[in-house]
Order: C-alpha cells, then sequence, then structure tokens
C-alpha cells in the first residue's frame, strides 16, 4: 500500500498552516516528516488521517483518492501522541476496537467474526509484546506499555497507512530507544507503510527509510538519512538534521574559499553562480569532517575557545583567526587523547571534499 | 472491574435508578395536581387553603373519609392564596378557598371570583359573621390576642395594640405581617381611625423594632420562649398548640377597639365551580355541627352556628365586645398591603 | 490519594464558564456542528427565560409604583442586610474553609478518607435545618451572628473542597524556595502555597456567597431580614405582586452583579500562576498533640453540622413525648421528593450535553455567550425563578400551571450550572485524540460520540446529576411556589409544620430529608474521590 500526498495547502481559519505540501511513501516504506514545533507537522497528518480538510491538494491511499473521504472510511491508523488509549476498555477492547462494528452492527456479527477478531486482538498483542496483559485497564500500563497498546490498536484492522504522532516524544529516554525500537520492529513485521512525525532528528535519521523536513509549512527536502545528512540542499536543513558550522565562502571552479582556507567542493557543483565565474554559497562543515592540528600543521590558523570531553571523543571548539577580526566558530571531533585547552593555538583543515549549500 | 470503576458505576446506578423512577414519576406528580377521573360517588376537589394545615387538616381528613371525595389541599399564607386566586382569574384550578380572614374574602368577592353560595349555608350562621350578599360563609370566629411572658407582668402588657409604638415596647413584641389576621387589623383600624392614622400607627409601630415573625404560630414559640416579650396572634393558635405554652398567657382586646376585633375564618366557591356538587358538600360540611364541634374543641375556635358549645378556657364570643364594624368592610386588603409596602413592612 | 484532586472538583459544584484553557484538540477554529449548536442556543434561551419574563413582568407593572417600589427606604435596608450578611458568610466560609482544606490537603490524618467526606457530607444539609437545630438548643436565637453561624457551616464545604483539592495540586516548589530564603514553615506556606489554592477557594467562596444570598430557610427561620426572605414576604403578604417581582428583580441584580465581580478577581488572580512543572510535597506529620488538635477541630464541626440537626430533632420528638408519624404521608413526600429531584437532575443533565459539550470542544464568542447564558441560574435565587416561573406559566403556559413539570424545569434552571460543570469537564477529559482515533479504525462521528466520548465521560455527568439531585431535595422557596396542589416534598412538609411552631411533628420528615439527601451526597463524594486519573496517562 503507498500513500502518495499531492500540495497540500490546508490552515485554521484562513490562516494557512501548509503551503503546498507533497510527501510519498512506499509499500512498506517507513517516512518520518521532521520539523520543528509551529512547522505544520501534525496538520500534515491530520490531513492524511482525514481529520483536517485541505484547502488544496490530494491524498491517495493505496491508489484512490481520498481526499473528501471520511476518516473512518479511510483504513489509516493513528498513533498519537501519548497513546490516547480508551480509557473505559482493557487492552484487548482497545486493541479490539476497530475489528467489529458498533452500535447494533454489532449484534450482527457472527460468531466466526468474532473469534477472528479475538485471534487477531491476540496476535497483535504478541507482536507487541504485551501477551498476557490483555485484560489489564490502561490506567494500570506503563507509559511505554501504552505506546504499544496504542500501536496494536492502530495496526489490528490491517490499515494501509500507519500515522505515528510523535508518540514516543513523552517517554524517559532510555525508555524512548527501547519502546521505538520495539516499535519500529512491529511495523516492520507488520509490513506497514507508516509516517512517523517527530521533532528529534535522531529519531527520524534512525528508523526512517527517508526524512522529509517540514519548515513553515513547506517541504525543504525529502532524502534518505544518509543522504540528508550528508547533503543537506539548505543550510536550514543541514543545521537541523545535525550539528555543522556554516561558513561563508566563495565557490569557484569545483573549489570553495572559506575561512578555513580552499576546499573541494563534494558532488554537483552548488548553483547560483556570480558573473565573474564564482558563487556566493554556504559550506556545511560537520564536526567530523574537520581536523585540528598544532600551530605548524596543516590547514587554516584558529584559536581554541572550549573544550568539551564527551567520553569516546573530544569536542573542540575554535575560532578561525581572521582578518576582520572575529569570524564565525568551528566545532571539531577529535580523537578522546587529544589535549587541547581554551587559548591553545592551532590550525584547523577539512577533511576531504566540503559539502556546499546555496546563500540565501 | 477496579474498585474506583465500580464505585462511579454505582452512582450512576443510583442517579440511573432515580431517573426512571422519576420518568414514571413525573406523570404521578402530573395526576396529583389535575382532577382525576371521578370513579363512582367520589371526586376530587381542589381547595385553596389560607389556614395552616395544622388546624383544618385533620377536619379535610375526615370530610375525605366521611364524603369519598378526595381534596388536594394547597396550603399557603391567606393573603398569598387571595393573590395567587386573583392572578389566577378564570384558569384557577381551585375550587373552594378557605379564608383565616374576612378582608381576603371580601376582596376576591368584590372582584366576583365567587359563586353565591345557597341560602342554607349562608343563613346557618349569624348574619354578621357571614358575607351580605352570600359569596361566602363564615366558619369560626377568632379574637386577637396579645400572647405575653408570663415573666412580664400583665398590668404592663397592653390590652389596645396600639400601645405597642411605647419606646417602653421598642424591640420586645413580634408581629407576622405577612399574616392576614395582621393585616385585617390594620384594615379594620383604617375604617375605624381612618387611612392618615393607620399609616401613622404602622410607621410608629415599625419603627418601635418589631420583631418580624413569618406566621403566628412562631410568635407564639418566641414568647414562650422569651425571645419576645409580647406579640400579636390569633387567640387559637394559644389553644391549639402541640403543647401548651407553659409561659404565656394571652390577653384580649380593650373592648371596643380596634384590638377587640372578632374576624371570621370563612370559605366560599369559586365562580368556575359554582355547580360542583363536591365544593358544595365540602362547604356544608365545614357548617355542619361536626366541623364546628372540632373547631371548638380542637383549635379553639368561636363556632358560628347555633348549638354549638364555644371552646373552653376563652371568653365566650359575646363578651369580646367587639368594635362596631362590618366585616364586608375590611375588603379593601390590596390599600392595605400597599400601605404596609410603603412604610417598609412588606 | 493524589487522585482526590479532582476529586473534589467534581464534588463541588463550578462557579462559571472556567477562564478559556488551552484549547482542548488541535483545532481549535472548528466550526461546531449545527445541531449541536442549536440545542445550545435552546437551552440557553430556557435558561434564561426565568429572567426574562420577571424584567417583562416588571416593565408591565404601572412605572410609577415600580419605581416608588425601588427608591424606598427599605430596598436600601435590605441591601445592606443582605450585603452583610453575605460578607460575614463569605469571609467565614474562605477563612474556615481554607483552614479544613489546609488540614486535610498537607496535614496526615489517621484515616484520611473519613476526613474528606465529613468535609464533603454538609452538602446534604439544608440550612434551614441548622438554623432549626440552633433554634432547638437557644429558642431566642436571632439574626446576624446565629444566622452567619449556620450559614458558614452549611457553605463551608463549597470553599473546602476545591481549595483542598488546589492544595493537592499544588506546586510546592516555591515552597520550598521561600524556605531556603528564610521563612518558616508556615510562613513559607501561606506566602507561597496557599495563594495558589485561593483561585479555586474565591470560586468556592462565590458559591457560598451565592447560596447565602439566595438562602430563603434559614434567614426566615432566623428571623434576618434578607432579600430573600423579603421577596417571599411580598409574595405572601399582598394581593398586588408587582412589589414581590421589584424586590425579586433587585435580588436577581444583587446577585448576577456577585457573579460579575467573582469573575473580574478570579481573572486577576488566576493570571499570577506560572509554573509548569509541579512538585508535591507529602502531608506534614504534627506530632501527637497537634493531630489530636486537628482531629478535634475537624470533628466538631463535622458533629455540629451533620449530628447538631438529627439531636435536635430527637430531642424535639423526646419533648413531644414522642409523635405519631403519618407513614402514608412521610412516604408520600418522600417519593414526590425523589421523583422531583430525579427529574431534575435528569432536565439538567440532558439540557447541560449539549451546551457542556459545545463549552468543552469549540471555542467562539458565540459559545461563550451561549454557556455563560446556561449559568445564569447560578445568579438566580430559587424564590425569582419561582415567582417568575408563577408568572409565566400562569400566562403563557396556564396547562401546565401549578403541575410537577414546570417544577422540575425550575430547579433545572437553577441547578443546570451544576451538571453543566460536570459535564464540561468530563468532557474535556476525553482526549479529543481518542474521538479522532475511533474515527480512524472505522466509527463514525456519531458511533465515535456514543462509544469514546459518552462512555467515558458518564462518570462525571451522572456525578453532575447526582448534585443537582441533593440540591433539588433540599431547595424550598421555588418547591413552595410552584409545587402542584396537594403535593408535598420532604422539605415544604417540614417547612410547613416549622412555621406552626410544631418542631416535634417536623422531625420525621427532616430526619427523612437527611437520610435521603446522604445518599447521593455520599455518592458523589465517593465516585468524585476514588476515581483514578485514567485518562490523563503518563
Amino acid at each position: 500500500m503507498s500513500l502518495h500526498v499531492r500540495g497540500i495547502v490546508a490552515g485554521y481559519g484562513g490562516v494557512p498552516v501548509l503551503h503546498g505540501v507533497d510527501l510519498e511513501a512506499g509499500p512498506g516504506e517507513l517516512v518520518s516528516v521532521l520539523g520543528a514545533s509551529g512547522s505544520g507537522k501534525t496538520t500534515l497528518l491530520r490531513v492524511v488521517a482525514g481529520l483536517h480538510r485541505p484547502d488544496a491538494g490530494a491524498v491517495h491511499l493505496a491508489g484512490e483518492d481520498v481526499t473528501g473521504v471520511a476518516p473512518e472510511r479511510r483504513r489509516v491508523g493513528l498513533v498519537p501522541q501519548e497513546g490516547a488509549l480508551f480509557s473505559h476498555l482493557d487492552v484487548a477492547g482497545n486493541v479490539g476496537f476497530g475489528l467489529l462494528p458498533a452500535g447494533l452492527a454489532r449484534l450482527r456479527v457472527d460468531r466466526a467474526a468474532r473469534s477472528g477478531a479475538r485471534e487477531r486482538v491476540r496476535e497483535l498483542l504478541e507482536l507487541v509484546g504485551l501477551t498476557g496483559k490483555a485484560d489489564r485497564m490502561p490506567h494500570q500500563l506503563s507509559g511505554g506499555e501504552r505506546r504499544r497498546v496504542a500501536l496494536a490498536r492502530a495496526l489490528a484492522p490491517r490499515p494501509s497507512v500507519v500515522l505515528l504522532d510523535e508518540p514516543f516524544s513523552a517517554l524517559d529516554a532510555g525508555l524512548r530507544e527501547q519502546v521505538r525500537g520495539d516499535a519500529v520492529a512491529a511495523l516492520r513485521a507488520a509490513g506497514s507503510t507508516a509516517v512517523l512525525i517527530t521533532h528529534d532528528r535522531r529519531e527520524a535519521l534512525s528508523v526512517s527509510d527517508r526524512v522529509a523536513v517540514l519548515h513553515d509549512g513547506r517541504l525543504e527536502q525529502t532524502a534518505g538519512p544518509r543522504e540528508l545528512y550528508a547533503r543537506p540542499a539548505t543550510a536550514r536543513v543541514a543545521a537541523f538534521v545535525g550539528d555543522a558550522a556554516l561558513l561563508p565562502g566563495q565557490a569557484a571552479g569545483g573549489r570553495v574559499t572559506t575561512a578555513l582556507g580552499s576546499a573541494a567542493i563534494a558532488g554537483a557543483p552548488a548553483s547560483s553562480r556570480g558573473r565573474d565565474g564564482t558563487a556566493e554559497v554556504v559550506a556545511v562543515l560537520r564536526p567530523e569532517g574537520l581536523r585540528i592540528a598544532g600551530p605548524a600543521g596543516r590547514g587554516a590558523p584558529a584559536v581554541v575557545e572550549h573544550v568539551e570531553f564527551l567520553g569516546d571523543a573530544v569536542l573542540v571548539t575554535a575560532r578561525p583567526e581572521q582578518d576582520t577580526g572575529n569570524g564565525p566558530v568551528v566545532r571539531i571531533r577529535t580523537g578522546a587523547d587529544g589535549q587541547w585547552r581554551p587559548g591553545d593555538r592551532c590550525r584547523v583543515h577539512a577533511d576531504g571534499p566540503v559539502h556546499v549549500v546555496p546563500r540565501t | 472491574m477496579t474498585r474506583s470503576t465500580r464505585r462511579s458505576a454505582l452512582a450512576g446506578a443510583f442517579l440511573a435508578v432515580s431517573l426512571t423512577l422519576a420518568a414514571c414519576g413525573g406523570g404521578a406528580a402530573d395526576s396529583a395536581a389535575e382532577p382525576a377521573p371521578a370513579e363512582e360517588g367520589t371526586g376530587t376537589l381542589t381547595l385553596y387553603s389560607g389556614r395552616d394545615e395544622e388546624l383544618v387538616g385533620p377536619l379535610l381528613e375526615q370530610f375525605q373519609q366521611e364524603s369519598g371525595i378526595t381534596v388536594d389541599t394547597r396550603y399557603g399564607s391567606t393573603t398569598e392564596m387571595a393573590a395567587q386566586l386573583a392572578e389566577e382569574g378564570d384558569a384557577t384550578p381551585a375550587q373552594v378557598f378557605l379564608s383565616q380572614d374576612a378582608g381576603a374574602l371580601g376582596a376576591l368577592s368584590g372582584a366576583g371570583a365567587f359563586s353565591t353560595l345557597p341560602d342554607d349555608v349562608t343563613g346557618a350562621v349569624p348574619a354578621e359573621y357571614t358575607s351580605t350578599d352570600g359569596s361566602w360563609v363564615g366558619l369560626t370566629g377568632r379574637a386577637r390576642v396579645v400572647a405575653y411572658n408570663t415573666s412580664v407582668d400583665e398590668a404592663e402588657v397592653p390590652a389596645d395594640v396600639k400601645e405597642f409604638t411605647d419606646p417602653a415596647w421598642r424591640g420586645r413584641f413580634g408581629i407576622a405581617p405577612t399574616n392576614a389576621s395582621f393585616q385585617a387589623f390594620v384594615t379594620a383600624m383604617r375604617v375605624t381611625d381612618g387611612d392618615d392614622a393607620a399609616r401613622q400607627w404602622l410607621t410608629d409601630l415599625n419603627a418601635n423594632d418589631p420583631q418580624i415573625f413569618p406566621r403566628n404560630g412562631a410568635i407564639l414559640d418566641a414568647v414562650d420562649a422569651g425571645t419576645v416579650d409580647a406579640g400579636l396572634i390569633n387567640h387559637y393558635y394559644y389553644v391549639a398548640a402541640e403543647t401548651t405554652p407553659p409561659n404565656t398567657a394571652m390577653k384580649f382586646g380593650a373592648p371596643g377597639t380596634a384590638s377587640a376585633l372578632v374576624n371570621v375564618t370563612g370559605v366560599g366557591i369559586l365562580s368556575g365551580a359554582a355547580e360542583s356538587p363536591e365544593a358544595l358538600q365540602l362547604v356544608q360540611f365545614l357548617v355542619s355541627p361536626t366541623a364546628q364541634e372540632y373547631f371548638a374543641t380542637e383549635t379553639g375556635e368561636y363556632p358560628l352556628i347555633e348549638g354549638v358549645t364555644g371552646p373552653e378556657g376563652v371568653p365566650a364570643l359575646a363578651e369580646l365586645q367587639a368594635p362596631q364594624i362590618d366585616l364586608s368592610d375590611l375588603d379593601d386588603l390590596d390599600a392595605t398591603t400597599q400601605m404596609m409596602t410603603e412604610v417598609g413592612m412588606l | 490519594m493524589l487522585l482526590r484532586t479532582d476529586a473534589a472538583d467534581r464534588a463541588v459544584s463550578p462557579t462559571g464558564p472556567p477562564e478559556p484553557r488551552v484549547p482542548a484538540g488541535p483545532s481549535p477554529r472548528r466550526r461546531p456542528p449545527r445541531v449541536l449548536l442549536g440545542l445550545s442556543v435552546v437551552v440557553a434561551a430556557l435558561a434564561a427565560l426565568p429572567l426574562v419574563w420577571l424584567v417583562v413582568r416588571v416593565v408591565d407593572a404601572d412605572p410609577e409604583r415600580v419605581l416608588a417600589l425601588l427608591a424606598r427606604d427599605r430596598t436600601v435596608v435590605l441591601a445592606v442586610n443582605s450585603g452583610l450578611l453575605v460578607a460575614c458568610v463569605a469571609g467565614g466560609c474562605l477563612v474556615l474553609g481554607l483552614l479544613t482544606a489546609t488540614l486535610l490537603a498537607r496535614v496526615r490524618l489517621p484515616r484520611p478518607g473519613l476526613w474528606w467526606v465529613l468535609a464533603a457530607l454538609p452538602l446534604a444539609v439544608p440550612s434551614y435545618l441548622l438554623a432549626f437545630a440552633v433554634l432547638a438548643v437557644r429558642p431566642d436565637a436571632r439574626g446576624l451572628v446565629p444566622l452567619v453561624v449556620v450559614l458558614v457551616l452549611a457553605c463551608t464545604p463549597y470553599v473546602t473542597l476545591p481549595a483542598a483539592a488546589a492544595l493537592r495540586a499544588a506546586d510546592t516548589g516555591p515552597e520550598d524556595a521561600a524556605r531556603t530564603l528564610g521563612r518558616g514553615p508556615v510562613g513559607a506556606f501561606c506566602r507561597v502555597t496557599l495563594p495558589q489554592a485561593l483561585p479555586a477557594a474565591l470560586a468556592g467562596t462565590l458559591l457560598a456567597a451565592l447560596y447565602t444570598l439566595s438562602d430563603f430557610g434559614a434567614p426566615a427561620l432566623l428571623r434576618y431580614e434578607s432579600f430573600t426572605w423579603a421577596v417571599q414576604a411580598a409574595y405572601e403578604g399582598t394581593i398586588d405582586r408587582t412589589g414581590a417581582a421589584v424586590t425579586a428583580m433587585v435580588l436577581a441584580v444583587l446577585t448576577l452583579l456577585l457573579v460579575l465581580a467573582e469573575r473580574v478577581a478570579r481573572r486577576r488572580w488566576t493570571r499570577a500562576r506560572a509554573t509548569t512543572a509541579v512538585q508535591r510535597a507529602g502531608p506534614v506529620r504534627l506530632g501527637p498533640a497537634g493531630t489530636a488538635l486537628a482531629v478535634t477541630g475537624l470533628g466538631s464541626v463535622a458533629a455540629i453540622t451533620l449530628l447538631g440537626p438529627p439531636a435536635a430533632l430527637v430531642g424535639r420528638i423526646v419533648a413531644a413525648g414522642g409523635v405519631d408519624v403519618d407513614w402514608l404521608r412521610l412516604l408520600a413526600a418522600a417519593r414526590s421528593t425523589l421523583l422531583l429531584a430525579g427529574g431534575a437532575a435528569l432536565l439538567a443533565v440532558l439540557m447541560a450535553l449539549p451546551v457542556g459539550v459545545l463549552a468543552a470542544r469549540y471555542r467562539s464568542r458565540t459559545v461563550a455567550a451561549v454557556e455563560s447564558t446556561a449559568y445564569l441560574g447560578q445568579g438566580l435565587p430559587g424564590v425569582v425563578v419561582g415567582l417568575s416561573l408563577v408568572f409565566f406559566s400562569l400566562t403563557a403556559v396556564p396547562w401546565l400551571y401549578q403541575t410537577a413539570p414546570v417544577l422540575v424545569f425550575a430547579y433545572a434552571v437553577l441547578f443546570l450550572p451544576k451538571a453543566l460543570g460536570a459535564t464540561r469537564s468530563a468532557v474535556e477529559r476525553v482526549p479529543v485524540e481518542a474521538e479522532e482515533v475511533s474515527r480512524t479504525l472505522g466509527r463514525s462521528a456519531s458511533a465515535t460520540w456514543w462509544t469514546v466520548t459518552v462512555r467515558q465521560a458518564w462518570p462525571g455527568v451522572a456525578a453532575g446529576g447526582l448534585l443537582v439531585m441533593v440540591t433539588a431535595m433540599k431547595e424550598l422557596p421555588a418547591t413552595l411556589m410552584l409545587r402542584p396542589t396537594g403535593v408535598d416534598t420532604l422539605a415544604t412538609q417540614l417547612w410547613a409544620q416549622t412555621s406552626m411552631g410544631s418542631y416535634g411533628a417536623a422531625a420525621p420528615a427532616a430526619l427523612a430529608l437527611l437520610l435521603l439527601a446522604c445518599v447521593p451526597a455520599a455518592l458523589l463524594v465517593r465516585a468524585g474521590t476514588e476515581r483514578p486519573g485514567e485518562t490523563r496517562g503518563s
């Protein structure tokens, strides 16, 4: 099952929050939508679920246009932030909620369907590792267990796509990673197409097949995690998906010149060339892509300002010396044995080709 | 199910049961309000009673048992019931009005609210104690008295109510201004002394810090408890009290003054019920010797038909020497209550 | 035991539309469905009917007479009397309520659950029964002082419960900070933590003040000339009811002013709160002497309030040498009481449902206006609603005049705010996300409404109904005016007998009323206190 979202414009009371967003998720793919709060990612999710009617654009689920279809007919699974379990139902009741109809129609359900539903509930509880807790009430569950129940509940009716709205964000750090790992494993095991809303870049990079970065209601870039990290399309994406020094520079002839000197440009040449064949760009310098050496070493001269010991490495903050006085600082990740102190003079250079993005 | 959900379920169940009951019960209460279809030989009657239930309830009970007629009674103050009847007009559900006072009867009669009673009913009572036009009939006579606590010297207690404006009585006496008997007394004073004098008296009285009670019974209680030294009540409250107030004595009004006014309780049939045999039956019962004896013995009121002995322990009706006031002159209740409103007593 | 927090919230009726909060759902600007809005508007119109009709009646009357009535000294005297009474009772309730709340919320007491119930149970005791108990002990009691005592005892739960709940929920972090900044334990508590409970306590104080202003029985028994008594006196004592209508209108205006003043005050107070991270301190041990003192204090207040009236009643029975109980009549009155109060609870809940849902789920000016109008009953004393509905039913619906439906409607208007507050907070407690999940799981909007929203909210809604029921059982002035002829409730029966002075005969009805009212009141406290905060997890 696949999800295609095209040109979604949506907002509240005439104030648009999304300005034409596209999103795609192939069968069995897990796509994250990464954005800061207020970027419109929850609205996007609600549009996909059918809980919010877009002003323009279309949502296709499994090849079918469902833009005007009510949420109950879309076959989407929703896992809200804190699970939002039905507090009046036990775990089995929650998971089985979508398997049998409500009201009078329930009386017409035959025995086979009932036992089928029971079997499916059992299956899902096993999948999320909650076998034996079927008759617990929601308030008797831990936070992690609640998320698992919410996921099982969403998966139970075999939806076309599962939508996860920051389901792990309110958990403690350790628990978060464990629950997230289990949940993703369950999603993969079920072969579900899934869209995960998150503001946590580690979460997005670590579990997704692809990541869509949303800013101010516009998609900045959609790419695989590695590509996104290594070759962000904009300075904003670069900063959002990881620690980076963004140094302004001039690109010309496949090289870029910044405060750290000249380096080769990685991959495709940047656009926005100047009249004289040079272009104003921003170089994206990740700490692990920089090297630091003594005053006699290679690279641009700099002064160490700050040293952070990370255990397995040391993060050195240094300020390149420039004619114009104080320039931007850069951070260098170096071996744990580096004995740098604030005030030390040093030299810094980029190790290998440098990724550049257009200057805006 | 956890303990807690069981608790809330319990609360819900209680409500649900009550509501189910209520759903059925709304109807039950309704049918009580409206005359139920008459069974053979019986019927129902709606009575507005300006007299307290303690005084007339047992008598009405007796009537219901003897006649098989169900009487639905609405109790309230006489003035309240009169106002209600005036407001309801022809729409009134009431068929009979039982009043504590001739004034309210007169007021309603003047508005044409009553149908004319047959002569055998009105004729049973001396003419001075009943309506001149046969619109209502007097049932019992009652005297206004000053009830006083026995710790007060009898000589100190004024026999004329007008003297309660004396500063010596400041804050020491109780009145019930909403009570029709008090209002009738004011009307009587308006008749004998004129409106200006009556207004002056009310103003002075109100300035002398009277203790205000909702009803005569409460005044009697307060007098007996010593909360106030004296109070204006009808004599029968003393006689009919649950336990005879041990610390209370009565002083009857000075002969010839408005204080000695003998007023009557009475009854009338509302014009909408002119043809109602049940209504007539009740009125006939009330002027029968049975009912009159009940009043004389149980509530200490003065019976008005011949051949029934008066109550014990109080002076005979004739000895009271009431002022020469025609009871039908007391019908201007509206002006009286307006006057009382203006001076701030209501 | 932290859960008692919202318990008390629910045990006591709310005090008016709460301040706008963070919208419950992610899309606050959704438009309410037409049906819901339409039903809510109808409910609001019904709630406004008594006041509107009263105004119509007054406008209809001779203007000169109305002006003369308004201008007389007595209006001022009554206003001063009522104002003084309200001020004293409100002050007393605030002090006693905060004190009790502090003991309940912050002190380790033996059998803590018991004290919560005892603190809430006076809600079931009608103030006129307390007044009666006072009279049984001191027959000459009258006027302001005993009346204030009676009303403070009767109304303190309105302050205690929300204040205690707020104290439980209060952040004690600042208190710790204050200690480190040199304040003593008591000083730190009073200066730092107590103010956090003040908005809730103020809201409760408003309820106490409203109750005081609208109370008829206790002032009448203790003969204090308050406005409500004056309306009743004018109703009972004058042929022309314009006086009653005018006095009632002045009373209604005063009451609404009070509601308004409290809202302004609360807005100011609420603004001062600013913490998100909440730290809660455990209860304090007072040591044997302190605990004994606390228990004695709480116990004696509870004993006076809860045991005083029955003791006084039994005393009267003994003094009268026993009374013949008319069991049939007593049963009939108990039945009418239950039926009328139950009907009132049902109607109030039905009326509260659309408005409660609307207010919990949608925000707009229209919604706020509808909700505020529905709360009008809170500012209308029973005597006003009763009088107005006498006028209304006689003129507009004569076939309903003096029937149970009008009385039930009067109760529903009077107590709608209680049901509304409960319904609204119950619906607010159902996460919008749960409804949305239900939609994505294949249930339509209406199926979701019944199987998720109502299913989760109903204990709270039912608690609101119970609260209406308890209150309606005790109601006196509107019942006196509107009840069907020949129908007695326990309240009117005992009222008729006490006003005759036959206190002994009144005792059985009074005892029955106490017992009957205690059942839902106790259920209410338990239903409220024992419900875990299941919906808001983690």
